[in-house]
Protein backbone atom coordinates (compact mmCIF):
# COMPACT_ATOMS: atom_id res chain seq x y z
CA UNK A 1 0.00 0.00 0.00
CA UNK A 2 1.32 3.45 -0.91
CA UNK A 3 1.56 6.00 1.41
CA UNK A 4 -0.23 9.25 0.26
CA UNK A 5 0.64 12.58 1.12
CA UNK A 6 -1.97 15.33 2.79
CA UNK A 7 -0.23 18.02 2.80
CA UNK A 8 2.65 18.84 0.23
CA UNK A 9 5.61 22.06 0.10
CA UNK A 10 5.83 23.57 -2.72
CA UNK A 11 8.27 26.13 -4.05
CA UNK A 12 6.51 28.52 -6.43
CA UNK A 13 7.90 31.55 -7.75
CA UNK A 14 5.19 34.46 -7.57
CA UNK A 15 6.68 37.72 -9.91
CA UNK A 16 9.71 36.72 -10.00
CA UNK A 17 10.18 35.67 -6.06
CA UNK A 18 10.56 32.37 -5.05
CA UNK A 19 8.01 31.35 -2.25
CA UNK A 20 8.04 28.04 -0.37
CA UNK A 21 5.55 26.91 1.89
CA UNK A 22 3.71 23.42 2.92
CA UNK A 23 0.52 23.66 1.39
CA UNK A 24 -2.86 20.80 2.13
CA UNK A 25 -3.66 18.66 -1.10
CA UNK A 26 -6.95 20.45 -1.48
CA UNK A 27 -5.72 24.19 -1.04
CA UNK A 28 -6.13 26.40 -4.54
CA UNK A 29 -3.70 28.52 -6.22
CA UNK A 30 -6.01 31.37 -5.51
CA UNK A 31 -6.13 30.11 -1.59
CA UNK A 32 -2.16 29.80 -1.59
CA UNK A 33 -1.99 33.14 -3.06
CA UNK A 34 -4.20 35.33 -1.05
CA UNK A 35 -4.17 33.43 3.04
CA UNK A 36 -0.67 32.02 2.78
CA UNK A 37 1.66 34.59 0.64
CA UNK A 38 -1.12 37.62 0.99
CA UNK A 39 -1.24 38.77 -2.57
CA UNK A 40 -4.55 40.16 -2.39
CA UNK A 41 -4.85 42.00 -6.03
CA UNK A 42 -6.58 39.10 -7.21
CA UNK A 43 -9.77 38.60 -6.27
CA UNK A 44 -12.34 35.27 -5.55
CA UNK A 45 -15.44 35.88 -7.24
CA UNK A 46 -17.46 32.37 -8.57
CA UNK A 47 -14.47 30.15 -7.59
CA UNK A 48 -15.68 27.45 -10.37
CA UNK A 49 -14.01 28.91 -13.42
CA UNK A 50 -17.04 30.94 -14.45
CA UNK A 51 -16.24 34.30 -14.09
CA UNK A 52 -12.57 34.89 -13.86
CA UNK A 53 -11.76 37.11 -11.60
CA UNK A 54 -9.00 34.75 -9.94
CA UNK A 55 -7.11 35.11 -13.44
CA UNK A 56 -3.18 35.21 -13.22
CA UNK A 57 -0.65 34.11 -15.65
CA UNK A 58 1.03 30.67 -14.99
CA UNK A 59 4.02 29.29 -16.91
CA UNK A 60 3.34 32.01 -19.61
CA UNK A 61 -0.57 30.99 -19.96
CA UNK A 62 -3.74 32.53 -18.42
CA UNK A 63 -5.96 30.70 -15.80
CA UNK A 64 -8.48 30.80 -13.36
CA UNK A 65 -6.33 29.78 -10.57
CA UNK A 66 -9.59 28.84 -8.33
CA UNK A 67 -9.12 25.77 -10.79
CA UNK A 68 -5.35 24.60 -9.58
CA UNK A 69 -4.56 23.24 -6.84
CA UNK A 70 -1.72 24.77 -4.93
CA UNK A 71 0.67 21.32 -5.51
CA UNK A 72 0.10 21.68 -9.20
CA UNK A 73 1.58 24.99 -9.33
CA UNK A 74 4.51 23.76 -7.46
CA UNK A 75 7.66 24.54 -9.50
CA UNK A 76 5.91 26.80 -11.82
CA UNK A 77 6.44 30.93 -12.30
CA UNK A 78 3.13 32.91 -11.58
CA UNK A 79 2.41 36.46 -12.71
CA UNK A 80 -0.43 38.25 -10.48
CA UNK A 81 -1.47 41.77 -10.38
CA UNK A 82 0.99 42.82 -8.33
CA UNK A 83 4.02 42.23 -10.12
CA UNK A 84 2.53 44.39 -13.58
CA UNK A 85 3.79 47.60 -12.06
CA UNK A 86 7.41 48.24 -11.63
CA UNK A 87 8.88 50.82 -9.55
CA UNK A 88 5.14 52.59 -8.81
CA UNK A 89 5.11 52.94 -12.61
CA UNK A 90 1.59 51.41 -13.95
CA UNK A 91 2.02 48.75 -17.40
CA UNK A 92 1.02 50.56 -20.30
CA UNK A 93 -2.48 48.59 -20.04
CA UNK A 94 -2.92 49.57 -16.49
CA UNK A 95 -2.56 53.53 -17.72
CA UNK A 96 -4.80 52.63 -20.77
CA UNK A 97 -7.58 51.33 -18.72
CA UNK A 98 -7.39 53.93 -16.42
CA UNK A 99 -7.79 56.38 -19.39
CA UNK A 100 -10.39 54.76 -21.04
CA UNK A 101 -12.69 54.08 -18.37
CA UNK A 102 -12.41 50.36 -18.27
CA UNK A 103 -12.14 50.11 -14.60
CA UNK A 104 -15.67 51.12 -12.24
CA UNK A 105 -16.25 48.61 -9.51
CA UNK A 106 -12.79 47.36 -10.16
CA UNK A 107 -13.70 43.29 -9.20
CA UNK A 108 -12.61 42.28 -12.48
CA UNK A 109 -9.99 44.69 -12.94
CA UNK A 110 -6.98 42.20 -12.12
CA UNK A 111 -7.95 39.05 -14.06
CA UNK A 112 -9.22 41.31 -16.66
CA UNK A 113 -5.61 42.84 -16.90
CA UNK A 114 -3.77 39.36 -16.40
CA UNK A 115 -5.77 38.30 -19.53
CA UNK A 116 -5.49 41.34 -22.07
CA UNK A 117 -1.71 41.33 -21.12
CA UNK A 118 -1.34 37.47 -21.92
CA UNK A 119 -2.95 38.11 -25.12
CA UNK A 120 -0.13 41.45 -25.85
CA UNK A 121 2.50 39.65 -24.58
CA UNK A 122 1.66 36.63 -27.41
CA UNK A 123 0.51 38.57 -29.48
CA UNK A 124 1.52 42.22 -29.58
CA UNK A 125 -1.06 43.71 -32.08
CA UNK A 126 -4.42 41.69 -31.87
CA UNK A 127 -7.38 42.34 -34.11
CA UNK A 128 -10.45 43.75 -32.10
CA UNK A 129 -11.88 39.73 -32.69
CA UNK A 130 -8.88 38.47 -30.77
CA UNK A 131 -9.39 41.12 -27.74
CA UNK A 132 -13.07 39.72 -27.79
CA UNK A 133 -11.73 36.58 -27.49
CA UNK A 134 -8.87 36.61 -25.19
CA UNK A 135 -10.90 38.26 -22.34
CA UNK A 136 -14.14 35.84 -22.99
CA UNK A 137 -13.75 34.10 -19.90
CA UNK A 138 -13.50 37.46 -17.90
CA UNK A 139 -16.38 38.72 -16.70
CA UNK A 140 -17.24 42.37 -16.42
CA UNK A 141 -20.81 43.96 -14.88
CA UNK A 142 -20.38 47.31 -15.12
CA UNK A 143 -18.35 48.66 -18.05
CA UNK A 144 -20.27 46.43 -21.28
CA UNK A 145 -16.87 45.85 -22.17
CA UNK A 146 -16.60 48.24 -24.83
CA UNK A 147 -14.19 50.60 -22.67
CA UNK A 148 -12.16 47.55 -21.61
CA UNK A 149 -11.66 46.51 -25.43
CA UNK A 150 -10.82 49.77 -26.70
CA UNK A 151 -8.17 49.97 -23.45
CA UNK A 152 -6.28 47.14 -25.08
CA UNK A 153 -6.81 48.34 -28.41
CA UNK A 154 -5.28 51.16 -27.62
CA UNK A 155 -1.66 49.75 -26.61
CA UNK A 156 -1.92 47.45 -29.22
CA UNK A 157 -2.29 50.72 -31.57
CA UNK A 158 0.64 51.26 -29.57
CA UNK A 159 -1.47 54.84 -28.94
CA UNK A 160 0.13 57.48 -26.68
CA UNK A 161 -1.40 58.26 -23.54
CA UNK A 162 -2.08 62.01 -23.79
CA UNK A 163 -4.05 61.91 -26.81
CA UNK A 164 -6.19 58.69 -25.38
CA UNK A 165 -6.96 60.73 -22.61
CA UNK A 166 -8.85 63.53 -24.43
CA UNK A 167 -10.85 61.60 -27.27
CA UNK A 168 -11.34 58.70 -24.76
CA UNK A 169 -13.13 60.28 -22.32
CA UNK A 170 -15.88 61.79 -24.51
CA UNK A 171 -16.60 58.28 -25.55
CA UNK A 172 -16.21 56.05 -22.74
CA UNK A 173 -15.69 57.43 -19.94
CA UNK A 174 -18.84 59.91 -18.94
CA UNK A 175 -18.96 59.69 -15.69
CA UNK A 176 -15.91 61.32 -15.22
CA UNK A 177 -16.18 64.37 -17.45
CA UNK A 178 -20.41 64.94 -17.96
CA UNK A 179 -20.45 64.49 -13.80
CA UNK A 180 -23.28 62.06 -14.21
CA UNK A 181 -22.09 59.50 -11.67
CA UNK A 182 -20.60 60.26 -8.53
CA UNK A 183 -17.13 59.83 -8.15
CA UNK A 184 -15.70 62.51 -10.24
CA UNK A 185 -12.13 63.14 -10.13
CA UNK A 186 -11.55 60.48 -7.29
CA UNK A 187 -12.76 57.21 -9.79
CA UNK A 188 -8.94 58.27 -11.20
CA UNK A 189 -7.37 57.92 -7.96
CA UNK A 190 -9.63 54.81 -7.39
CA UNK A 191 -8.61 53.19 -10.90
CA UNK A 192 -5.31 53.29 -9.85
CA UNK A 193 -5.25 51.72 -6.84
CA UNK A 194 -7.96 48.81 -8.38
CA UNK A 195 -5.52 48.56 -11.55
CA UNK A 196 -2.77 47.87 -9.59
CA UNK A 197 -3.99 45.16 -6.70
CA UNK A 198 -3.87 47.49 -4.47
CA UNK A 199 -7.42 48.08 -2.66
CA UNK B 1 -14.05 20.33 3.01
CA UNK B 2 -13.52 16.94 3.21
CA UNK B 3 -9.86 14.57 3.79
CA UNK B 4 -8.05 14.76 0.56
CA UNK B 5 -4.61 13.30 -0.48
CA UNK B 6 -2.25 14.06 -3.62
CA UNK B 7 0.06 11.50 -5.61
CA UNK B 8 1.61 11.73 -9.19
CA UNK B 9 1.63 8.51 -11.13
CA UNK B 10 5.15 8.31 -11.97
CA UNK B 11 4.17 6.46 -15.21
CA UNK B 12 0.94 4.59 -16.85
CA UNK B 13 1.83 1.52 -15.43
CA UNK B 14 2.05 3.22 -11.87
CA UNK B 15 -1.34 4.99 -12.32
CA UNK B 16 -3.18 2.08 -13.18
CA UNK B 17 -2.12 0.40 -10.32
CA UNK B 18 -3.17 3.26 -8.14
CA UNK B 19 -6.57 3.58 -9.59
CA UNK B 20 -6.52 -0.28 -8.93
CA UNK B 21 -6.01 0.17 -5.75
CA UNK B 22 -8.28 3.25 -5.03
CA UNK B 23 -11.03 2.58 -6.99
CA UNK B 24 -13.28 5.60 -7.27
CA UNK B 25 -11.81 7.30 -4.66
CA UNK B 26 -8.77 7.94 -7.34
CA UNK B 27 -9.50 10.96 -8.82
CA UNK B 28 -7.74 11.71 -11.30
CA UNK B 29 -6.58 15.52 -11.93
CA UNK B 30 -6.12 16.08 -15.62
CA UNK B 31 -7.30 19.91 -15.73
CA UNK B 32 -9.19 20.16 -12.94
CA UNK B 33 -12.15 22.18 -14.38
CA UNK B 34 -14.32 19.82 -13.44
CA UNK B 35 -13.08 17.81 -10.47
CA UNK B 36 -12.09 21.56 -8.40
CA UNK B 37 -15.73 22.45 -8.87
CA UNK B 38 -17.46 19.03 -7.76
CA UNK B 39 -15.13 19.47 -4.59
CA UNK B 40 -15.87 23.18 -4.31
CA UNK B 41 -19.79 22.12 -4.47
CA UNK B 42 -19.49 19.23 -2.49
CA UNK B 43 -20.34 17.04 -4.59
CA UNK B 44 -16.89 15.19 -4.01
CA UNK B 45 -15.73 15.51 -0.69
CA UNK B 46 -12.74 12.71 -0.09
CA UNK B 47 -9.95 10.90 -2.08
CA UNK B 48 -6.51 10.83 -3.77
CA UNK B 49 -5.97 13.07 -6.67
CA UNK B 50 -4.30 10.97 -9.31
CA UNK B 51 -2.00 14.17 -11.43
CA UNK B 52 -1.84 13.12 -14.77
CA UNK B 53 -1.65 16.40 -15.98
CA UNK B 54 2.36 15.71 -17.39
CA UNK B 55 2.04 12.39 -17.75
CA UNK B 56 3.61 11.67 -21.33
CA UNK B 57 1.97 8.26 -22.11
CA UNK B 58 -1.57 10.16 -21.81
CA UNK B 59 -0.07 13.39 -24.30
CA UNK B 60 0.19 13.68 -27.76
CA UNK B 61 -1.46 14.37 -30.74
CA UNK B 62 -0.23 11.20 -33.93
CA UNK B 63 -1.57 11.34 -37.30
CA UNK B 64 1.08 8.90 -39.09
CA UNK B 65 -0.69 6.22 -40.69
CA UNK B 66 -3.68 7.31 -42.01
CA UNK B 67 -5.05 7.10 -38.53
CA UNK B 68 -5.40 10.32 -35.44
CA UNK B 69 -4.65 9.55 -31.87
CA UNK B 70 -4.99 11.92 -29.06
CA UNK B 71 -3.75 11.49 -25.90
CA UNK B 72 -6.58 12.06 -23.38
CA UNK B 73 -4.54 14.17 -21.47
CA UNK B 74 -3.94 16.76 -24.19
CA UNK B 75 -5.32 20.10 -23.28
CA UNK B 76 -8.20 21.64 -25.92
CA UNK B 77 -5.62 24.80 -26.50
CA UNK B 78 -3.49 21.70 -27.64
CA UNK B 79 -5.75 20.39 -30.20
CA UNK B 80 -6.50 23.55 -31.01
CA UNK B 81 -3.48 25.12 -32.07
CA UNK B 82 -1.96 21.69 -33.22
CA UNK B 83 -0.78 22.47 -36.73
CA UNK B 84 -0.90 19.17 -37.50
CA UNK B 85 -3.98 18.35 -36.78
CA UNK B 86 -5.22 21.40 -38.17
CA UNK B 87 -3.56 20.08 -42.08
CA UNK B 88 -5.24 16.89 -41.43
CA UNK B 89 -8.51 17.50 -40.62
CA UNK B 90 -9.43 21.39 -40.03
CA UNK B 91 -12.77 20.58 -38.50
CA UNK B 92 -11.29 19.10 -35.25
CA UNK B 93 -9.12 22.09 -33.97
CA UNK B 94 -12.07 24.37 -35.62
CA UNK B 95 -14.55 22.54 -33.09
CA UNK B 96 -12.46 23.16 -30.49
CA UNK B 97 -12.97 26.89 -30.88
CA UNK B 98 -16.30 27.06 -29.20
CA UNK B 99 -15.07 25.26 -26.03
CA UNK B 100 -15.60 27.45 -22.69
CA UNK B 101 -12.94 30.38 -23.03
CA UNK B 102 -9.23 30.77 -23.49
CA UNK B 103 -8.50 30.20 -19.30
CA UNK B 104 -10.21 27.09 -19.92
CA UNK B 105 -8.83 25.65 -22.58
CA UNK B 106 -5.28 25.92 -21.31
CA UNK B 107 -6.34 23.56 -18.43
CA UNK B 108 -9.29 21.72 -19.56
CA UNK B 109 -8.67 18.13 -21.29
CA UNK B 110 -10.72 16.28 -24.21
CA UNK B 111 -10.59 13.26 -21.90
CA UNK B 112 -11.61 14.93 -18.85
CA UNK B 113 -14.31 16.44 -21.37
CA UNK B 114 -15.24 13.39 -22.42
CA UNK B 115 -15.32 11.34 -19.10
CA UNK B 116 -16.94 13.95 -17.10
CA UNK B 117 -20.11 12.22 -19.81
CA UNK B 118 -22.19 15.95 -19.42
CA UNK B 119 -24.82 15.09 -22.19
CA UNK B 120 -24.02 18.47 -23.66
CA UNK B 121 -20.11 17.90 -23.70
CA UNK B 122 -18.78 20.24 -26.19
CA UNK B 123 -15.47 17.34 -27.30
CA UNK B 124 -18.89 14.80 -27.90
CA UNK B 125 -20.38 16.09 -30.95
CA UNK B 126 -17.09 16.16 -32.88
CA UNK B 127 -15.52 12.80 -31.50
CA UNK B 128 -19.09 10.93 -32.31
CA UNK B 129 -18.93 12.17 -36.00
CA UNK B 130 -15.63 10.94 -36.75
CA UNK B 131 -16.84 7.30 -35.23
CA UNK B 132 -13.81 7.54 -32.63
CA UNK B 133 -12.59 4.67 -30.70
CA UNK B 134 -11.51 5.25 -26.98
CA UNK B 135 -8.64 3.22 -25.77
CA UNK B 136 -9.16 2.27 -22.22
CA UNK B 137 -6.57 0.98 -19.88
CA UNK B 138 -6.69 -0.80 -16.70
CA UNK B 139 -4.51 -2.91 -14.73
CA UNK B 140 -6.45 -5.75 -16.69
CA UNK B 141 -5.36 -4.45 -19.96
CA UNK B 142 -6.57 -1.97 -22.85
CA UNK B 143 -9.82 -2.56 -24.59
CA UNK B 144 -11.38 -0.22 -27.22
CA UNK B 145 -14.71 0.71 -27.08
CA UNK B 146 -16.41 3.42 -30.06
CA UNK B 147 -17.40 6.59 -28.73
CA UNK B 148 -21.13 6.20 -28.69
CA UNK B 149 -20.72 2.85 -26.25
CA UNK B 150 -18.47 5.14 -23.95
CA UNK B 151 -21.66 7.66 -23.27
CA UNK B 152 -23.67 5.49 -21.26
CA UNK B 153 -26.10 8.75 -18.99
CA UNK B 154 -26.32 12.03 -17.80
CA UNK B 155 -22.19 11.95 -16.08
CA UNK B 156 -22.21 7.80 -16.88
CA UNK B 157 -19.44 6.26 -18.90
CA UNK B 158 -18.43 2.91 -19.65
CA UNK B 159 -15.53 3.45 -17.28
CA UNK B 160 -15.31 1.17 -14.57
CA UNK B 161 -13.87 2.26 -11.15
CA UNK B 162 -10.19 0.75 -12.14
CA UNK B 163 -10.08 1.91 -15.40
CA UNK B 164 -8.70 5.06 -16.95
CA UNK B 165 -9.52 6.74 -20.64
CA UNK B 166 -5.81 6.82 -22.28
CA UNK B 167 -6.52 7.57 -26.06
CA UNK B 168 -8.85 8.57 -28.64
CA UNK B 169 -8.78 7.58 -32.48
CA UNK B 170 -10.26 8.17 -35.63
CA UNK B 171 -9.91 7.93 -39.16
CA UNK B 172 -10.21 10.89 -41.06
CA UNK B 173 -13.12 10.73 -43.63
CA UNK B 174 -11.94 9.61 -47.15
CA UNK B 175 -14.04 12.81 -48.80
CA UNK B 176 -15.88 16.18 -47.18
CA UNK B 177 -15.92 18.87 -44.24
CA UNK B 178 -17.28 19.18 -40.92
CA UNK B 179 -18.49 21.69 -38.76
CA UNK B 180 -19.82 22.10 -35.70
CA UNK B 181 -22.50 24.96 -34.18
CA UNK B 182 -22.84 25.97 -30.36
CA UNK B 183 -25.87 27.19 -29.52
CA UNK B 184 -24.97 28.52 -26.05
CA UNK B 185 -26.73 31.22 -22.96
CA UNK B 186 -23.60 33.61 -23.15
CA UNK B 187 -20.60 33.54 -25.73
CA UNK B 188 -17.83 32.91 -23.51
CA UNK B 189 -18.00 29.80 -20.84
CA UNK B 190 -21.40 29.22 -21.09
CA UNK B 191 -23.14 25.22 -20.87
CA UNK B 192 -24.36 24.80 -24.74
CA UNK B 193 -27.78 24.72 -24.31
CA UNK B 194 -27.80 22.70 -28.30
CA UNK B 195 -24.74 21.70 -29.82
CA UNK B 196 -24.43 20.11 -33.11
CA UNK B 197 -21.93 18.29 -35.34
CA UNK B 198 -22.10 17.05 -39.12
CA UNK B 199 -19.85 15.91 -41.69
CA UNK B 200 -20.65 15.71 -45.06
CA UNK B 201 -19.37 14.89 -48.75
CA UNK B 202 -21.34 15.13 -51.66
CA UNK B 203 -21.04 13.96 -54.72
CA UNK B 204 -22.95 15.08 -58.04
CA UNK B 205 -24.89 17.51 -55.24
CA UNK B 206 -25.71 14.15 -53.72
CA UNK B 207 -24.97 13.40 -49.63
CA UNK B 208 -22.56 10.61 -50.19
CA UNK B 209 -21.44 10.71 -46.50
CA UNK B 210 -23.82 12.30 -44.22
CA UNK B 211 -23.02 12.29 -40.17
CA UNK B 212 -24.46 14.22 -37.59
CA UNK B 213 -24.20 14.32 -33.57
CA UNK B 214 -25.57 16.69 -31.15
CA UNK B 215 -24.92 17.36 -27.82
CA UNK B 216 -27.46 18.60 -24.80
CA UNK B 217 -30.78 17.40 -26.39
CA UNK B 218 -30.84 13.72 -24.86
CA UNK B 219 -28.97 11.79 -21.77
CA UNK B 220 -25.96 11.61 -23.60
CA UNK B 221 -24.66 12.96 -26.58
CA UNK B 222 -25.86 10.99 -29.87
CA UNK B 223 -25.58 10.33 -33.29
CA UNK B 224 -28.78 11.84 -35.25
CA UNK B 225 -29.81 8.52 -37.03
CA UNK B 226 -33.02 9.58 -38.32
CA UNK B 227 -31.61 12.94 -40.06
CA UNK B 228 -28.61 10.48 -41.65
CA UNK B 229 -30.82 7.95 -42.98
CA UNK B 230 -33.44 10.71 -44.14
CA UNK B 231 -30.85 12.87 -45.79
CA UNK B 232 -28.32 10.42 -47.10
CA UNK B 233 -28.48 10.36 -50.88
CA UNK B 234 -30.40 13.35 -51.23
CA UNK B 235 -29.73 16.47 -53.23
CA UNK B 236 -29.05 19.42 -50.77
CA UNK B 237 -30.40 22.17 -51.56
CA UNK B 238 -32.39 25.03 -50.13
CA UNK B 239 -35.81 23.04 -50.51
CA UNK B 240 -34.27 19.82 -49.07
CA UNK B 241 -32.74 21.31 -46.50
CA UNK B 242 -35.91 23.01 -44.96
CA UNK B 243 -37.82 19.82 -45.00
CA UNK B 244 -35.42 17.13 -44.21
CA UNK B 245 -33.57 19.02 -41.47
CA UNK B 246 -36.94 19.01 -39.17
CA UNK B 247 -36.12 14.41 -39.41
CA UNK B 248 -33.56 15.48 -36.40
CA UNK B 249 -36.92 15.73 -34.39
CA UNK B 250 -36.71 12.08 -34.11
CA UNK B 251 -33.39 12.22 -32.62
CA UNK B 252 -33.84 13.91 -29.40
CA UNK B 253 -35.00 13.44 -26.17
CA UNK B 254 -34.49 16.78 -24.87
CA UNK B 255 -34.95 18.12 -21.21
CA UNK B 256 -36.29 20.87 -20.26
CA UNK B 257 -34.01 22.77 -17.56
CA UNK B 258 -32.64 26.68 -16.56
CA UNK B 259 -30.75 26.78 -20.28
CA UNK B 260 -34.33 26.10 -22.35
CA UNK B 261 -37.11 23.92 -22.64
CA UNK B 262 -38.03 20.91 -24.66
CA UNK B 263 -39.74 22.88 -27.39
CA UNK B 264 -37.09 25.37 -27.41
CA UNK B 265 -34.12 22.64 -28.16
CA UNK B 266 -36.24 20.48 -30.89
CA UNK B 267 -36.78 24.37 -32.65
CA UNK B 268 -33.07 24.89 -32.02
CA UNK B 269 -31.88 21.77 -33.25
CA UNK B 270 -33.67 22.09 -36.32
CA UNK B 271 -32.36 25.17 -37.20
CA UNK B 272 -28.74 24.16 -36.34
CA UNK B 273 -29.28 21.36 -38.60
CA UNK B 274 -30.02 23.65 -41.49
CA UNK B 275 -27.25 26.44 -40.60
CA UNK B 276 -24.74 23.48 -40.62
CA UNK B 277 -26.35 21.50 -44.13
CA UNK B 278 -26.40 24.96 -45.41
CA UNK B 279 -22.75 25.83 -44.71
CA UNK B 280 -21.85 22.59 -45.91
CA UNK B 281 -23.37 21.99 -49.02
CA UNK B 282 -22.17 25.52 -49.90
CA UNK B 283 -25.88 26.86 -50.71
CA UNK B 284 -25.22 29.34 -47.51
CA UNK B 285 -24.35 32.23 -50.12
CA UNK B 286 -27.75 31.85 -51.70
CA UNK B 287 -29.59 32.85 -49.04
Amino acid sequence: MHEYKKSFSITVRVNGNEYKDRVPSHMTLLQFLKERLHFLGTKEGCSIGECGACTVIMDGKAVTSCLVLAVEADGSSIRTIEGEAKNGELTPLQKAFIEHGAVQCGFCTPGMIMSAQNLLDRNPHPSREDIVEAISGNLCRCTGYEQIIQAVQSVANGATKQNNLVGVKSVGGGGDTEGGQPGGKVSEHNSKSKTGGTL
Amino acid sequence: MGSFQFYKPKGVEDLLKMKAELGERGLILAGGSNLLVYIRNGIINEGTFLDVKNLKPLKGIDTSNGKITIGAGETIREILESAKLREKIPFFPDSMKEFANPLIRSKATIGGNAADASPAADTAPPLLVLDTETVIGSHRGERVIPIKEFFKGPKKTALKPDEVLLRFQFSVPEAGKGVFLKFGLRNGTAVSVTSLAAWLALDGGKAVDIRIALGGVAPTPVRAINAESALKGQKLNEESILTLSEEVEKDLRPISDVRGSTEYRKDLTVELLRRALRKLSGTEAAL
